[in-house]
């Protein structure tokens, strides 16, 4: 099976989140980029699939600019992933997820992927629509929030599960389809030394945003821009509870969410 | 300025979610008095939710009838989506941003070439043709506003960011969708099953307006009966921190988190739950947080809004016994 991994770079959860100064957006300096948590699943369920169906190879694509972008491919390659393929982005609009989508989609077209397997949602813009996006260029099926996927070897077939408000569905879906895998259910694995080391020595195919950009035509000037980037006020800390019994703390803590925080039904 | 805005009927039992009703309100406030409404469904046994979007002031509906699409894919509902988009001259499409909305969203970013967004939290016009979005982003800890240009927008709402439209009853009229048929790739996945969610009757997590989440506190599977409790008396939902589902004391379509569900309730109780990042993220932006710990210390109480540092074990019962009694319910 061939199977395509989307990846992408985003900052640390830890990361002290602040607006570059025209106010527009994160700014980037200093911020430490990491892969994406769901993606770092998306990667360990293809190592699994690819385990279970001898003769299938993974391939990692990303979209995004210099070092980050590479450096999360490798970190993909250092994982176990056979090619890294880097689309670079534009210095403006990189954060369109139609541009997004429509450049991962042109990059596609040389890699090859029954199976496209993402995360459900990036940990920084959380637009979860590239995945959806992509399918809908290349014409196949998509399924978000999955969990349990399996190939069936006799059929060749995807099974799976999805959790969503109506309850836990279960799917089959023949190949080619693409897959939001919705959570680390898998317990991905980390890298080891040699591999991390053989991973620096390995190639990334870059496609340069020039050739992106022509061959997209109008579909390559943004339309979601980005106007400001706001934290919110600090949260000053719990109001504590004081009580003598745990009766007490109850009928306290009923009596605020009714009458302060006005949230009780 | 007469914008057209489609509205995508998503429907849970027969009913309109409560997600496509705030997707209404959002689309009225949109089209303003000038402009129009215009509702989408898709599937078998439509009557139902046709009156419903009537009576939330929608009195033209667009149908796609075809049972095919009672358990398909977004891709599958895309197609016809954008036929009727095309037929009613939208400018804007609004769905309520649960996964279907959320992937339907995708899907028409390239099918319908639109400027696309979702968990959107506040939506105005930014001029005659662009939409002026504002969404969380990181977890919650950051809002971002967006600029997206027209003349095609497509938007998911994050559920409860807006109220349901009150607009008077009106009696609906249905113009069938004819448009193109769907591909075969797109219908060929079947949906075999669905399992009712977890283990409790109440709301699904992503839509509830109240949250009870327990985390390592609880112990065991035995002791997560408790927050099940306290969720049941406030007709909540049922969370969990990820330190419950890898222990399998309930399953991984409970976890709230980073690489669980985001939500975003009224009202999020946190027990046992001591706050790591990864929890945080995902519980932040609801709008009252509520810990309950017994370690003053616990990182949950820097975001919580109300803390009780004790004996879960203790605290727990007696809360569920006094909101069963100020609700009127009779004591379990």
């Amino acid at each position: 099976m061939e199977i395509a991994v989307l990846i992408k770079p985003v900052p640390e959860a830890e990361t002290r989140l602040r607006a570059r100064a025209d106010g527009t957006q994160l700014d980037a300096e200093g911020v430490k980029f990491v892969l994406a948590g769901y993606d770092e699943s998306a990667i360990e369920q293809a190592l699994l699939l690819r385990e279970a169906t001898p003769g299938s190879k993974v391939r990692a694509l990303a979209f995004g600019p210099a070092p980050r972008t590479e450096e999360v491919l490798r970190a993909a390659l250092a994982l176990g992933v056979d090619e890294a393929t880097w689309v670079e982005s534009p210095a403006e609009g990189a954060d369109d997820p139609g541009i997004v989508a429509r450049a991962l989609a042109f990059a596609l077209a040389r890699v090859p992927h029954e199976l496209l397997l993402g995360g459900k949602q990036a940990g920084d813009d959380e637009e979860g629509l590239v995945t959806a996006a992509i399918a809908e260029s290349l014409g196949i099926v998509d399924f978000g929030t999955v969990v349990n996927l399996r190939v069936d070897s006799a059929t060749g077939s995807l099974t799976f599960q999805r959790a969503t408000e109506e309850g836990v569905e279960s799917w089959t879906a023949p190949l080619p389809c693409a897959i939001a895998l919705q959570q680390a259910w898998n317990d991905p694995r980390t890298a080891k030394l040699p591999n991390i080391l053989k991973s620096r020595k390995m190639p990334i195919a870059k496609i340069p945003w020039a050739e992106v950009s022509a061959a997209l035509g109008e579909a390559a000037r943004p339309r979601s821009v980005a106007e400001r980037f706001e934290l919110p006020p600090a949260r000053t800390g719990a109001k504590m509870i004081e009580y003598k019994s745990p009766e007490e703390a109850a009928e306290t803590l009923v009596r605020i969410l009714r009458e302060e925080a006005k949230v009780f039904p | 300025m007469t914008p057209s805005i489609l509205v995508v009927g998503e429907r849970l039992s027969g009913h309109l979610t409560s997600a496509t009703r705030e997707a209404v309100g959002v689309a009225l406030g949109l089209a303003g008095p000038e402009g129009s409404v215009v509702g989408f469904l898709a599937g078998s046994s439509l009557a139902l939710s046709v009156t419903e979007f009537g009576e939330l002031g929608v009195t033209r509906i667009r149908t796609r009838e075809d049972p095919r699409l009672d358990a398909a894919g977004a891709g599958a509902i895309a197609v016809s989506v954008v036929a009727s988009a095309e037929a009613v001259s939208a400018s804007v499409i609004v769905t309520g941003g649960t996964e279907f909305g959320r992937d339907l969203t995708g899907r028409l970013a390239v099918r319908w070439n639109a400027a696309a967004a979702n968990g959107v939290t506040e939506a105005t016009w930014a001029d005659a043709s662009a939409l002026r979005v504002r969404r969380p982003v990181y977890g919650g800890r950051a809002t971002e506003t967006r600029r997206l240009t027209g003349p095609r927008i497509a938007i998911a709402i994050r559920p409860h960011a807006f109220a349901e439209p009150t607009a008077g009853a009106a009696t609906a009229t249905t113009e069938p969708d004819s448009g193109p048929e769907i591909p075969d790739p797109l219908l060929a996945a079947r949906r075999s099953e669905v399992a009712a969610a977890g283990s409790s009757a109440g709301p699904a997590l992503s839509d509830a307006s109240i949250v009870v989440s327990g985390g390592r506190g609880v112990r065991d599977a035995n002791g997560f009966r408790l927050v099940e409790e306290l969720a049941a008396s406030l007709g909540a939902a049922v969370g969990a921190s990820r330190a419950v589902t890898d222990a399998g004391w309930r399953p991984s379509s409970f976890q709230v988190g980073q690489t669980g569900k985001a939500v975003s309730p009224q009202l999020y109780i946190a027990v046992g739950i001591s706050g790591a990042i990864q929890h945080i993220v995902g519980m932040v932006s609801s709008r009252v947080i509520v810990a309950i710990n017994n370690d003053s210390t616990a990182p949950i109480f820097r975001v919580a809004d109300y803390g009780i540092v004790g004996d879960l074990f203790q605290i727990v019962p007696a809360l569920t016994k006094e909101i069963r009694r100020v609700r009127g319910l009779p004591a379990n």
